[in-house]
């Protein structure tokens, strides 16, 4: 089953074009990544799936579902829990907080609060901490987690290692293939191809606002990943 | 708040039974020996008026990012309902009906003008909600004149109490008790449901709560029409104190105004602690310095802004 699909979709900020004419497609379990420098496109790419970014041709479709009109909270209705560039932890909430909004969308499924507290169990010694007041390691597992609590089919991380010293960034990749392996499929859009390399198995490469290269991660070649990703 | 400031005694309101016996009883007024603790108390009296009132202002700025002019308006309105209502069906009815007129209100304003215009320039929703305060009170003029009127207290909390040998109308306190229950009520409901976790998020993160699945958009619609119904409740609980007319909302609305900015754009706690403080210094500044007495939240709030450019308490604690 397709969680998520853009077809053919243009996407604004305002006048100016940001995506052209860019497909992707994700289905039930799968690990994919877009992978891009920095200014590519990349999170536009969330940002129309969450009508931040206004999309004037092509299609989005949730769930095998086309959506015409896409608000803030249609992805996450759908089952697609966005785990956000900087993390975007909400001021002013306590840990705790942070992840009962994350439930708010009522899925059921395993995850819980507990649940969560078991796989981060920093989070459980922190419930009553504002969740802004966390180390950015700390802060991204508390993101995670939030997204967790919706239960979601599909978790799309954007960014996920920046900012986070590269130990963090190898227990955030076991996390993740963990969380793969549950069945829950990963949309990860990184330019840390480290990280990628260790979570993904299909990537979509980004370049000036268009794919440019789609396939599976283990063809996918040095001189490709030099030309258009830092690594 | 006409009334509040030219009674002798700078004392809100116009309850005839606490003026009779406080002239039969304690003789002539004496605006400088009046005991302390009255004073107080009706410092939380206007404290409690403009809490009810600025909290809605608080929670629309919040979720809506507006800041509205109409809402000294709505107060207005309010009143003029309330009193209407309470004409025919009694003062509680008057409550209740009046705050249900002004969620109403409240629900079409959202729908019509701070929807649509969200994403303008703040002035143009600052020139649309001032030019609504400018119709509604037309509209209220043409509907009731422009002659004062004047609400009584009802039977229930008609009389006054003595307090350290001085007498303290029912009424009064009945408004500070009031002001706190919906404090009280506010802030366990922002800190205890779900709905209230929604909007504290929202009011500072209107995407990242949309992301989790919130539809921000009813949310924000269900809050406007909650902050003009306690605008309306503001306006009925006042009537009995202060005399009515058209233009009653601009007064009050500039120190609510001044309430939100001082406690911080945005936060629900600042808001409490800014009226009851400009509660205070507005009443004393009545009392001994007259002439004076509008400055003083002004000044207040500049000097809070100075100290603290962000208001007392930073939006969303």
């Amino acid at each position: 089953m397709t969680l998520l699909s853009l077809r053919n979709v243009d996407a604004y900020y305002g006048r100016a074009q940001i995506l052209h004419d860019v497909s992707v497609e994700i289905a039930a379990g799968e690990r994919v990544a877009i992978l891009g420098r920095n200014g590519v496109g990349k999170t536009t790419i969330v940002n129309a799936c969450l009508g931040v970014a206004s999309v004037h041709r092509g299609q989005i479709a949730f769930g095998g579902r086309a959506v015409s009109t896409i608000r803030h909270f249609t992805a996450a209705r759908a089952g697609i829990a966005v785990v956000p560039q900087g993390r975007r932890i909400v001021p002013g909430l306590t840990v705790k907080e942070n992840l009962l909004l994350g439930g708010a969308v009522n899925r059921k499924g395993a995850w819980t609060i507990d649940t969560v507290f078991e796989l981060f169990p920093m989070l459980r010694e922190r419930t009553e901490m504002a969740g802004t007041a966390l180390s950015g390691g700390q802060q991204q597992m508390l993101a995670i987690g939030r997204a967790l609590m919706a239960n979601p089919d599909l978790l799309v991380l954007d960014e996920p290692s920046e900012g986070l010293a590269p130990v963090i960034v190898d227990g955030l990749a076991d996390t993740l293939r963990d969380l793969a392996a549950s069945g829950t499929a990963i949309l990860l859009i990184e330019q840390n191809f480290g990280l990628v390399h260790r979570v993904a198995e299909r990537y979509y490469l980004l370049s000036k606002g268009a794919i440019v290269e789609t396939g599976w991660l283990a063809g996918l070649s040095m001189e490709t990943l030099k030309k258009h990703v830092a690594v | 708040m006409r009334l509040w400031e030219e009674t002798d005694d700078g004392a809100p309101g116009t309850v005839p039974e606490a003026t009779t016996e406080r002239r039969r009883y304690r003789g002539p007024p004496r605006r400088a020996a009046a005991p302390m603790l009255i004073q107080t108390l009706n410092g939380l009296v206007y404290g409690g008026l403009l809490y009810v009132l600025a909290v809605g202002l608080v929670l629309i700025f919040g979720l809506r990012r507006v800041v509205n002019f109409a809402h000294g308006s709505l107060y207005m309105v309010g009143a003029y309902v309330g009193y209407t209502v309470t004409a025919v069906a009694g003062f509680w009815v008057g409550i209740v009906v009046a705050v249900l007129v002004l969620t109403g209100i409240g629900v079409i304003l959202d729908r019509l003008v701070f929807r649509p215009l969200q994403d303008e320039d703040p002035i143009v929703t600052m020139l649309v909600t001032f030019g609504l305060l400018l119709v509604l009170e037309d509209a209220v003029r043409t509907i009731w004149g422009k002659d004062f009127l004047t609400v009584q207290p009802p039977p229930l909390l008609a009389g006054v109490v003595h307090l350290t040998g001085t007498s303290f109308p029912v009424y009064r306190l009945a408004v500070i008790g009031a002001a706190i229950l919906v404090a009280i009520g506010l802030s366990l409901w922002l800190r205890m449901s779900r709905v209230g976790l929604y909007v504290r998020a929202s009011s500072v993160d209107p995407l990242t709560t949309g992301m989790q699945g919130v539809d921000t958009e009813f949310l924000s619609a269900t809050v406007v029409a909650i902050g003009s119904g306690l605008a309306g409740l503001s306006g009925t609980i006042s009537a009995p104190l202060v005399a009515l007319s058209p233009s009653m909302g601009g007064s009050i609305l500039i120190d609510s105004f001044v309430v939100v900015v001082t406690g911080g754009l945005g936060s629900f706690t600042g808001a409490f602690i800014a009226a009851m403080l400009i509660g205070q210094v507005h009443n004393l500044g009545v009392v001994f310095v007259p002439g004076a007495a509008s400055m003083i939240p002004l000044v207040l709030m500049v000097l809070v802004l100075i100290w603290r450019p962000g208001g007392l308490v930073k939006a969303g604690a």
